[in-house]
């Protein structure tokens, strides 16, 4: 852990009650194959790997290899990349191979971004990012302008800069690449930030599954020191910042803020009821600022390109690009920059290139497993936050996966739900019992074929629970899965469920 | 204030106001498992659920708070339905049976209320049993039937996590830890395979708040719940916690902390929560008994009261009134004690009247009123959570005090700042900036020094010392040669460690200091807490909130005793003899008698010299106590008449006692306690007196009336006594039994509408605007260590035993620490090549004692430390009779001793 502020510690330290948390803490990935949903729904790739997955304790959820499901940790694949967009903010230096190191990064024009903002004041870039109406590219769409305004405004003192670097949602391998072959693209985003906040410490919370990027980010911060952008006086006279790398131990909820939060501090990171939110009272108490990685990478484009020129791309209130990332059973799986506004059909189709299966295609889940299905009635459904959104599904992460009809649905709600038991934290009463009692009943229903389990077991007051009662995004993202293939496959459902 | 709607009819409430807050006020019943008051709401359990018009989430209301124009829906029947939803998963693996058995519990009253089917018999299906090898591998649910007082099984465990946040967030102890995640997240405490292998302190706090029994207290499953419950005012330190006593068939069986209760806030400690089997211990004397021949013989209480009557009678006419003494202690209420001192003023007209408050804090009291013009606490515990900075000298709450233990711990857990000073490494230390851990009988050399570095270093107050104090050029010049590098070498603490208590004391304000018998039990104990007092003046550390220089007094009542008159040249309030005589005399019908008395050292003195005669101790052992056992055992032999009126047969009574008078406790009276902030609290009977046992109040009335003082001792109640309290004690006249109802009052309350006084001195001392610094040179005390007495130890108390043990020793925390120890450094243990538990002698220049080693890494290499709670042991043999210059009070922290084993 890095040197933490003057604040005593809350209890006599971490012991193995925290360890025991976290599912991989201790636990060497090497070997391990991925229980993920992109690696479940192409189980029938590659069938004795998913064997091994299924017998494999603990689990691996997503080891950001969708694009070459089943997968397996360690395999050196690398998915196709590309943008589609008008403008290529985000892709431009993994399209061209990646730029891992600080003069390659310079190559490309890095940190001239930097080198501009500083030429004027926070308030300035605060006022950039405010036009740009960038929003968090982590799932929930909060505008970053915003977010960084009112950490700004909080009381001068120690202020905080954390990057979600916890890509967890099944599916999501966009993050990954950019920490990987673009790590200084988040660094001068973290920067930027910090010197419209006056932040004066970083972290980037890393998830455990994304071996690669930690020495990667490392070597790159490292560079970074020596050439001056990170220490005493980088920002400016009197204005120092450094990150520091945190790397988690195989926890889904970690992603969530409180709980990420809670994990830096060494907590055992349960969810936490907001507000106070974090641009207040963060880590350790202070403001913090927590973007995600993708959304951090976009603000040295915005910043050296204007925020007029970001503002013009993309749709309705979803403003600029995103890369989404398309998973193995696409005939062109892998990452893609496109513009908001596209539609589903369009990523799925022109794209991915449709499905590379004769199976039939059934649907795909965007933004993880958390988040409604969209079948293929509603492909024409532009890609936006509000766009999904009013059809029960969401932009998420940006994951794209398709399944097609290896995968009943009762098999994927079961997959879905065993997901979410085994990753709930167990504070909120419906996702720690509810999770768990809608698998074991799905779980009967695969292995029997019994019919009224599921209304005998009052199953729908179950999700209903999840749905208005679960105290984050894991339990009502359940739901909202659950009643997505409910209202779209409930033909198919009928079959088993009634 | 926002204007809200709830269940359609408009309301405005305070800001920040939760919607459960709101709710309850408006009697609204929103259903909770997971909330408690004391805690910060953590909406775990959601069934507090309600509906807002407008938003697209249903919010939970333990933790959302009031938005001006919200219209809530508490009880709509989508809501409903998701709490019954919850309720059927929590009590799905739930043992059914317990549900009607111990309906009382929240869980069982919420799935009552919901008419939630329960499980008909569960055994043989477990909790979650998951799949996960990973989970399976997970620690079961944790059982402990070990403990004397927590019971625990958490296959009736519903998740909720009271037990954990209460153990962080009201205690402070961090046992209960949460293990694994999902459904397979499991409580135990850390890694222990019980609670007593733990760090717990056996608060019982985890108990009161669990909603189904999984934590249950050992006392209710022996003897079945309360049936009846009083509240009353704790009976064991002088913090004067609040607690609900609850009694079955005549028999206390469980104690509560009361919620409100301005001091405890919910809370109590091992001591006050579960000591209280003493009440019906088997060996309770509930007879008057006389000794006659060296053999105890029952007798009624006409005889009991004649006879010693007659004996008083008799003594006072052959030798005089001041050949007779009399002892309140902390054990009577106020009214007791000031029956004692009324009945030795105005029946024997003597003033040899004194009170336990001899052998802790008389130096207190005197060294603030000699500097500030008030002996008492100059704050309130309320404080605590406003002060940003803490002094703690000499005292250690976690043990002692232990709910300002944990108030103090919590305030530092959020941010203050904590200076201790102490020869051992107490538990705040652990917590604590700086530790100064100073020689034995050195902190007046010690708090110069700090006085020196703030005076040199520019950190005194300006505004403090130009307008409210009284010397600060002369008190400048007095302090200057006083600096760390000098007392470095008495107090055996480095300097630069001095210069940073000192710092942060006069610059994170406000800063309170508490002290406790560290700083009293010493040759110089008045002198250093003037010592004390002039840090607080020259940092302005006075007057303000979260400010002053508070004792911590060690016993339930022993402010109160000395307060109320049990003091040789003190009468009710602190009244010195000579000033406002006329108030008394007039209410009494009595002269006060003239002649200085003698206080409890000096009616030792006077045995010895068969000055004294006759003695009356009520409710202490000073044959345990007192110091130089040797000593205190010979005079009290010479005595021709003791009369001892307690519970039991303690040393006093067995060794030298004439007649005994069965006294009850304080479970079995009605009557008033005074705590360390000046605070009156009632204290009310919760069952009726054991056997023939009496109030203390009742017992003097009746000698005084045998002995012809009918009018002046016609007393029907404790509140017709406290109602002549308030006739001679200006400053607590507005203190009524009515207006107690509604809680504890302090004083200065001089008025019926007058609120009481919570912080003393904001604008003026009662010695006038200024204050002065005092000019105190250090005299070190005689006892040193030499060859022969190599260690200096120090006696004290521990968190489970209460000083002479006359309670807890009768009550299961025997068990939890059944012998006195001396506890000493490892390397001193390892060089003498003792183990724990070995027996070893120890001698001092005044007696010897044999007791157990015990291995202590809190103690420092050459100083040991033990305690004085039992008669086998009996430690006092070993202290000395050095005393406190002004005051008498026994140097009983500092003796030089040897060790060997036996």
């Amino acid at each position: 852990m890095a040197e933490t502020p003057d604040v005593p510690p809350a209890r006599p330290g971490p012991g193995r009650d925290l360890d025991s948390f976290y599912h991989l803490a201790g636990c060497p990935l090497a070997g391990k194959v991925c229980n993920g949903t992109a690696c479940f729904v192409a189980r029938h790739l590659n069938p004795s790997r998913w064997a091994d997955a299924q017998r494999q304790t603990p689990r691996v959820y997503c080891l950001g290899q969708c694009f070459d499901a089943p997968a397996e940790c360690g395999s050196p694949a690398r998915p196709h990349i590309e943008s589609r967009s008008p403008k290529t903010v985000i892709l431009q230096r993994l399209i061209t191979g990646g730029a891992r190191t600080l003069a390659a990064y310079q190559a490309q024009g890095g940190y001239r971004a930097l080198e501009k903002a500083l030429r004027h004041s926070s308030a300035d870039l605060i006022h950039t990012i405010e036009t740009s109406e960038l929003r968090g590219r982590g799932g929930a769409g909060f505008p970053v302008g915003r977010k960084w305004r009112s950490a700004a405004t909080q009381p001068p003192g120690e202020k905080f800069i954390v990057v979600n670097a916890d890509e967890g949602d099944a599916g999501a391998f966009i993050d990954r690449f950019l920490l990987e072959d673009d790590p200084h693209a988040v660094i001068e985003g973290m920067l930027l930030a910090a010197h419209a906040t006056r932040a004066t410490k970083g972290w980037v919370y890393l998830r455990s599954e994304y071996l690669a990027a930690k020495p990667i980010l490392e070597h790159a911060l490292t560079e970074a020191r020596r050439a001056g952008f990170l220490g005493q006086g980088a920002l400016g006279a009197g204005h120092s910042f450094d990150i520091h790398v945190q790397v988690g131990n195989g926890s889904y909820v970690c992603g969530e803020e409180t709980a990420l939060l809670r994990s830096l501090e060494g907590k055992r990171p349960e969810v936490m009821a907001r507000p106070p939110y974090a641009a207040e009272h963060g880590l350790w108490g202070r403001p913090t600022v927590m973007n995600n990685v993708e959304t951090l990478a976009a603000v040295p484009w915005i910043v050296e390109h204007g925020a007029d020129k970001y503002r013009a791309l993309g749709c309705s209130t979803s403003r600029g690009t995103k890369v989404v990332s398309l998973n193995s059973l696409f005939r062109r799986p892998g990452l893609y920059e496109v513009e908001f506004g596209v539609s589903i059909r369009q990523i799925v189709e022109d794209f991915g290139g449709g499905l590379r299966d004769e199976a039939k295609f059934k649907g795909v889940m965007i933004g993880g497993p958390l988040a409604g299905i969209i079948p293929p009635p509603l492909l024409e459904t532009p890609f936006g936050f509000e766009e999904l959104r009013s059809i029960g599904a969401s932009v998420g992460h940006g994951g794209v996966i398709a399944f097609d009809s290896h995968t009943h649905i009762v098999a994927l709600l079961h997959h879905v739900f065993s997901f979410g038991a085994y990753e709930s934290c167990g504070k909120c009463t419906p996702c720690r019992l509810g999770s768990r009692r809608i698998e074991r009943v799905l779980g009967e229903v695969l292995e029997t074929g019994a019919t009224n389990y599921w209304e005998e077991k009052d199953c729908e007051s179950i999700i209903a629970a999840l749905k208005w009662a679960s105290l984050c995004g894991l339990g009502t993202g359940l739901a909202e899965f659950a009643e997505s293939a409910l209202a779209h496959y409930g033909k198919e459902l009928e079959s088993c469920l009634r | 204030m926002p204007a809200v709607t709830v269940n359609g009819t408009c309301h405005h409430f305070p800001d920040g106001t939760t919607i459960l807050a709101a709710c309850r006020h408006l009697g609204i019943a929103v259903p909770t498992l997971c909330h408690d008051d004391r805690l910060k709401p953590s909406g775990a359990c959601r069934l507090c659920l309600v509906e807002i018009k407008g938003w697209n989430r249903h919010a939970t209301a333990c933790n959302t708070a009031l938005i001006a124009g919200m219209e809530i829906e508490t009880h709509s029947p989508a809501v409903e339905d998701v709490r019954r939803t919850l309720l059927e998963l929590l009590v799905h693996d739930y043992p059914g049976e317990l549900v009607e058995r111990s309906a009382e519990k929240e869980f069982h009253r919420w799935l009552k209320h919901y008419r939630i089917a329960v499980p008909e018999d569960t055994r043989g299906i477990s909790v979650s049993s998951p799949e996960d090898p990973d989970a399976a591998a997970a620690p079961d649910q944790f059982r402990d039937a070990t403990h004397p007082y927590l019971h625990a099984d958490f296959s009736k465990c519903i998740t909720c996590f009271r037990c954990v946040r209460i153990c962080d967030e009201l205690q402070g102890q961090f046992v209960w830890r949460v293990w694994n995640r999902g459904d397979a997240t499991r409580i135990r405490p850390g890694e222990a395979p019980t609670l007593l292998a733990s760090e717990c302190v056996s608060c019982g706090a985890c108990v009161d708040t669990c909603p189904t029994g999984a934590l249950e207290d050992q006392s209710v499953l022996r003897h079945g719940a309360p049936t009846d419950w009083t509240r009353t005012t704790c009976p064991y330190c002088g913090v004067g916690c609040e607690m609900n006593v609850g009694v079955r068939e005549g028999r206390v069986v469980q104690v509560k902390p009361v919620l409100e209760a301005p001091v405890s806030k919910g809370h109590l400690c091992v001591k006050g929560r579960y000591a209280f089997d003493f009440v019906h211990a088997a060996d309770r004397v509930t007879e008057p008994m006389i000794r006659e021949l060296d053999r105890w013989q029952e007798v009624s209480w006409p005889e009991a009261i004649e006879h010693v009557a007659n004996k008083f009678r008799r003594t006072l006419k052959e030798t005089g009134p001041d050949s007779i003494g009399v002892l309140g202690s902390a054990r009577g209420t106020n009214e007791e004690n000031y029956l004692a001192q009324k009945f030795a003023r105005v029946v024997l007209g003597t003033n040899n009247v004194d009170c336990c408050a001899r052998v802790c804090h008389a130096p207190t009291a005197a060294g603030m009123r000699l500097t500030l013009g008030t002996g008492a606490a100059t704050n309130s515990f309320d404080d605590i959570e406003h002060a940003d900075a803490f002094l703690i000298c000499g005292c250690n709450p976690t043990e002692n005090h232990p709910i300002v233990g944990a108030r103090i711990k919590q305030a530092v857990l959020r941010g203050a700042k904590l200076i201790v000073i102490d020869p051992r490494e107490i538990e705040l230390t652990r917590h604590a900036d700086v530790h100064l851990q100073l020689r034995p009988g050195t902190n007046v050399p010690l708090l110069q020094a700090l006085a020196h570095v703030i005076v040199n270093e520019g950190l005194a107050d300006q505004a403090a010392v130009r307008d409210r104090v009284s010397n600060f050029e002369a008190f400048g010049e007095f302090i200057a040669p006083w600096t760390p590098e000098r007392a470095a070498g008495v107090t055996g603490v480095c300097p630069d460690s001095m210069r940073r208590a000192a710092c942060l004391y006069a610059s994170r304000k406000p800063a309170m200091c508490f002290h406790g018998l560290g700083m009293t039990e010493h040759v110089q104990g008045t002198e250093g807490v003037m010592c004390l007092v002039n840090l607080a003046l020259l940092t302005g550390n006075f007057g303000q909130p979260g400010t002053g220089v508070n004792p911590l007094r060690g016993q339930n009542n022993v402010q109160g005793s000395a307060h109320m008159g049990c003091e040789p040249d003190n009468l009710t309030g602190y009244v010195p003899l000579d000033q406002g005589r006329d108030v008394f005399e007039a209410v009494w019908q009595a002269a006060v008698p003239r002649t200085p008395g003698l206080n409890l050292m000096q009616m030792i003195d006077a045995a010895h010299d068969h000055r004294l005669k006759a003695l009356w101790a009520i409710g202490y052992d000073v044959a345990l106590t007192n110091p130089h056992a040797a000593t205190t055992k010979a005079a009290l032999s010479k005595l021709d008449f003791i009369v001892v009126q307690d519970l039991f047969m303690n040393e006093l009574a067995r060794e030298f006692g004439h007649v005994f008078l069965p006294a009850c406790s304080s479970f079995e009276k009605d009557g008033t306690f005074m705590n360390s902030e000046r605070r009156v609290q009632r204290v009310r009977k919760a069952m009726e007196p054991i056997g023939a046992s009496r109030p203390d109040w009742q017992i003097v009335c009746q000698i005084a009336r045998a002995m012809g003082f009918e009018s002046r001792f016609d007393f029907h109640s404790a509140q017709e006594i406290w109602n002549e309290v308030r006739a001679v004690w200006k400053a607590g006249a507005g203190i009524t039994y009515a207006r107690l109802e509604r809680g504890g009052l302090q004083w200065p309350c001089p008025t019926e509408d007058h609120p009481g006084t919570t912080i003393l001195h904001a604008d003026s001392f009662p010695v006038g605007l200024r204050a002065p610094l005092s000019q105190i040179e250090f005299t070190a005390s005689a006892e040193t260590v030499s060859p022969d007495f190599p260690f200096l130890l120090s006696t004290g108390r521990t968190l489970y035993q209460f000083n002479a043990g006359t309670m807890t020793m009768r009550t299961p925390n025997a068990r939890l620490r059944g012998t006195d120890t001396l506890d000493m450094a490892p390397a001193d243990a390892e060089r003498l090549k003792l183990r724990d538990r070995d027996r070893v002698r120890v001698r001092s220049r005044h007696g010897e004692v044999i007791l157990p080693v015990q291995t202590d890494v809190r103690v420092k290499p050459g100083e040991l430390f033990a305690t004085f709670h039992t008669a086998q042991v009996s430690l006092n043999s070993l202290t000395s009779l050095y005393r406190d210059t002004v005051v008498s009070t026994p140097e009983y922290k500092v003796v030089a001793v040897s060790v060997e084993r036996v």
